[in-house]
């Protein structure tokens, strides 16, 4: 038996760091705002709702999955549409994919100029944040795993910084709950939703993945939770440490809030916490040029690795120079990304199954 | 005696082997003529000037051998006395002694130190091993020492390198094979490996590269890493450089290959680890807790080694908000009236202290004492109050420089010293957001390189939560009862319950 044979299956462990750290990304800063603009104190109830609906989804993908075993996720299309449709649609997929990675770019360098290097020109932070996401993505799925995995250990950093916020909160804050009914909280949902779209990328992987079919199911529940339970931790900080009405005005309340605190070693945390935000922020955005970059080597039937992921992320990388630090239209294009991914994060999923469905049943009746 | 002629034996083999693919037979029949058989041989050796032909028997016979690789001694002992006491009839007859009809067997032979005897009127032609060696003492190798343990270190001579690690492995599983390298150095190399632990692939990968290499000469094992490691632009080492035989035995037993040179101590080891370079002996001999102790600090210092400057250059260029109030006034103050931007001010202390550290690396020792008053006391302090450098740049890069030098290996100790400068680069232009990008690259880069086939950077990237006990922290030996993931070891058991008599015994504490 050899054992050196490369491990070309990822094992579930990393399956999990991938969706998590995927999931994680630009929009942890400024989720408590978003949550809080739309259903006020409950917006954490929006973030529960939001999670459980998910749920839903994620059993749709695992079910699309279960009936390819050995596709990855371009391959299933192709399977299900048949050839040409089916590239058709990957091809959309890739567009897909390109432009939230576009929307990642622009609100990471956006964010970045406004707290860090507000005279460093537009291009060069993306082209930096794109060159290490090239790097990372042309290591290939395992090299990928392996460093989200190490990196989730930022994570625990993460809390522990926040953890550190508890001393100051007040629970009544969060009170009257539900004020002003269920439809501001299910408006919220809408928000916390949005915050969760990397998870397709347990889609696209799942047939990589070691295991029976239950244990990744589980694996996918596991990570959704992990992210929900995050969110809902960060969330929940930031609505006890402001005021509601503080929190209307402030874009970024975790950042607000390290920002008061000072130690004897150190002042100013939240630079160390945008610091190893910048981590989650390549993770995610790595996912997505994997993902391009995937798309594109499946629809054009190439094996060419480097050639399709550099393609993917120039792809990426130059649209966003043209839009710059244009708030307004930063602001346009995130709201239609964010429209598509209703579209091709949900919507969509549900008529990849219902298609393979009907041609599994017509097939077999075919057969018999 | 015998068992040093066996090895000469298998070695013999393996070269003509190779002789044949080199050169296609070269076979040269010896004649019945003896003066055709030395013309040859003379001619082949370009008539060089220490190539001793000694007449025997009135110009009947001949005995060849070279001057300077022959010890006098050996042929007196093993030639002439046994002719003289009369305990053989004929030179063939001396146990020894080995026959052969090839001329051009003889060519490499006496390159080694052999001496040939050849007689007129026969087709047969004898050689005696009668080599003479020179070797210094197996002491404790400069760059690697320990303050308890084994005090042996290799030396030049491979095959007492080869018998230390066998006194040390006394086991049927331990295999040797050697190999020639360099087409006209002819190096011996050997590669050690225990057969049934060792990944077989690992071997056969190691095995093809040796074999891939195509060169005039081989100098030492740095030559042969070149050839061979996995990704030659990197500037990381991907095989552990090390002189000691504890630590070549104890990487074997895990499975590893071990890989060494004629004429040079030093012993490659693959595949390797990132976090095999922060391993000692030492950490091993003292207490548990102390080899934690010391293993931490060392891994921190990997962090100060290359990040401590840059980190210093963002606060103080970019992020002076970082520092609280009470330390905001002593920093300012300090670089107040420096002339230089900080990123300057690194720079010019960084290359200071190296050009200290590569000035004191040759110099005999009593010059080398002047060199670190003239860089400690002169440049340290005049630099500071001429206005050059400020105080704490002094600090930031003093203990930058302390910290490379904890790492026990040199190669590493370098490549630390050497990523400084893009980190210090990253950060006097971007300031944090500089530095995590360049840490980005760089544990991407670590998560991608691989040590024949085998992850550098586990056992944390990818994840092995059993083989973190031996890597930040070194926990009780007994507890270390799996052979770490990394090396693909075929057995993972490394040992079995060794304290369960700590059931048996009475309790003690009771009375």
């Amino acid at each position: 038996m050899s054992q050196t044979t490369i491990k070309t299956k990822l094992s579930r462990r990393q399956y999990f760091f991938i969706i998590v750290q995927t999931e994680i990304g630009v929009g942890i800063l400024s989720l408590p705002y978003d949550l809080h603009s739309a259903a006020k104190q409950d917006g954490w109830i929006s973030l529960l709702i939001g999670g459980v609906l998910l749920q839903i989804v994620l059993l749709v993908i695992w079910l699309i999955a279960k009936r390819y075993p050995d596709k990855d996720f371009f391959q299933i299309q192709e399977a299900v549409f048949s050839k040409w449709i089916g590239k058709g649609v990957s091809l959309l997929y890739v567009a897909y994919f390109s432009m939230v990675a576009m929307v990642i770019l622009l609100l990471f360098v956006r964010l970045i100029s406004l707290w860090v290097l507000p005279q460093t020109p537009f291009w060069i932070l993306a082209l930096l944040m794109i060159l290490v996401c090239l790097y990372l993505a042309s290591g290939g799925l395992n090299t990928m795993a392996r460093f989200y995995t190490f990196v989730s250990i930022f994570l625990v950093v993460l809390v522990a910084f926040v953890l550190y916020a508890l001393k100051d909160t007040q629970l009544t804050f969060l009170f009257p709950i539900l004020n002003s009914g269920w439809m501001p909280v299910i408006k919220g949902a809408n928000e916390a939703v949005l915050s969760f779209f990397g998870f397709i990328i347990s889609l696209v992987i799942y047939s990589k993945v070691e295991g029976s079919p239950a244990q990744r199911l589980r694996t996918i529940f596991y990570a959704h939770w992990f992210v929900v339970l995050f969110y809902l931790f960060t969330v929940l900080v930031s609505f006890t440490f402001f005021s509601p009405v503080e929190m209307s005005f402030i874009q970024e309340p975790l950042l607000y809030m390290l920002k008061s605190f000072e130690f004897v070693i150190v002042a100013r945390l939240d630079l160390f916490f945008l610091s190893i935000w910048i981590v989650n922020v390549a993770t995610t955005l790595t996912t997505y040029v994997y993902m391009t970059g995937l798309g594109l080597m499946d629809v054009f039937n190439t094996k060419k690795t480097a050639p399709s992921y550099m393609i993917a992320a120039l792809l990426i990388l130059i649209p966003p120079l043209f839009i710059g630090y244009n708030m307004e239209r930063v602001d346009e294009f995130n709201n239609f990304v964010v429209w598509l991914g209703y579209i091709f994060s949900v919507a969509f999923l549900f008529i990849i199954y219902f298609v393979s469905l009907i041609r599994g049943s017509l097939q077999k009746g075919g057969s018999s | 005696m015998g068992f040093l002629r066996n090895l000469l034996g298998t070695r013999d083999k393996i070269e003509d082997s190779s002789h044949k693919g080199q050169d296609q037979q070269p076979n040269q029949p010896s004649s019945k003529k003896l003066s055709e058989n030395v013309e040859y041989l003379l001619n082949e050796f370009k008539r060089t000037d220490d190539l001793k032909i000694r007449a025997m028997n009135n110009g009947q016979a001949v005995l060849m051998y070279f001057e300077p690789l022959v010890d006098q001694e050996k042929i007196q002992q093993n030639i002439f006395t046994p002719l003289e006491m009369g305990h053989v009839e004929h030179i063939s007859e001396i146990p020894n002694a080995r026959s052969s009809e090839n001329l051009e067997e003889m060519i490499p032979t006496l390159l080694r130190g052999h001496a040939v005897y050849m007689e007129d009127g026969s087709k047969t032609i004898t050689r005696f091993n009668v080599t003479s060696v020179f070797n210094r003492n197996v002491e404790e190798p400069q760059n690697e020492k320990i303050v308890r343990g084994s005090h042996d270190g290799f030396i030049e001579n491979l095959m007492i390198n080869l018998n230390l690690v066998r006194k040390k492995i006394e086991h049927r599983d331990l295999v040797v094979k050697y190999f020639k390298v360099g087409k006209k150095t002819n190096t011996n190399i050997a590669i050690v490996y225990m057969d049934g632990i060792a990944d077989p692939e690992i071997v056969k990968k190691m095995e093809e590269r040796i074999k891939a290499i195509s060169v005039d000469m081989i100098q030492s094992p740095g030559y042969i890493e070149e050839f061979i490691e996995d990704n030659p632009y990197s500037p990381f080492p991907q095989m552990l450089n090390t002189e000691r035989p504890d630590r070549v035995t104890a990487n074997i037993m895990e499975g590893r290959i071990a890989l060494m040179a004629e004429g040079s101590p030093t012993t490659l080891i693959a595949p390797s680890t990132f976090f095999m370079f922060y391993q000692a002996s030492d950490d091993y001999n003292a207490r548990w807790y102390t080899g934690t102790f010391v293993r931490l600090v060392r891994l921190a210092s990997f962090i100060i080694a290359i990040g401590m400057p840059a980190f210093y250059i963002a606060v103080i260029s970019f992020h002076y908000e970082v520092l609280p109030d009470e330390l905001l006034l002593p920093v300012k103050s300090s670089i107040n009236e420096i002339a230089y931007p900080p990123i300057l001010e690194a720079l010019i202390m960084v290359v200071i202290i190296e050009l200290i550290r590569e000035s004191g690396i040759r110099l005999p020792s009593p010059v080398g004492q002047t060199i670190g008053i003239v860089g400690g006391l002169v440049i340290g302090d005049a630099v500071v109050r001429a206005g050059l450098v400020s105080n704490l740049m002094v600090i930031v890069v003093a203990l930058t420089a302390i910290a490379s030098f904890v790492v026990p290996s040199n190669e590493l100790s370098t490549t630390l010293r050497l990523m400084t400068f893009p980190l210090i680069f990253l950060a006097g232009t971007f300031g944090f957001v500089g530095i995590v990008f360049g840490f980005l690259f760089l544990t991407i880069h670590l998560t991608r390189l691989e040590s024949f086939g085998v992850p550098y950077f586990a056992p944390v990237a990818p994840l092995s939560i059993s083989d973190l006990k031996d890597t930040f922290v070194r926990l009780p030996l007994f507890m270390m009862k799996k052979r770490p993931k990394d090396a693909h070891p075929l057995q993972e058991k490394a040992m079995g319950e060794s304290r369960e008599w700590v059931q048996h015994e009475p309790d003690n504490n009771k009375n």
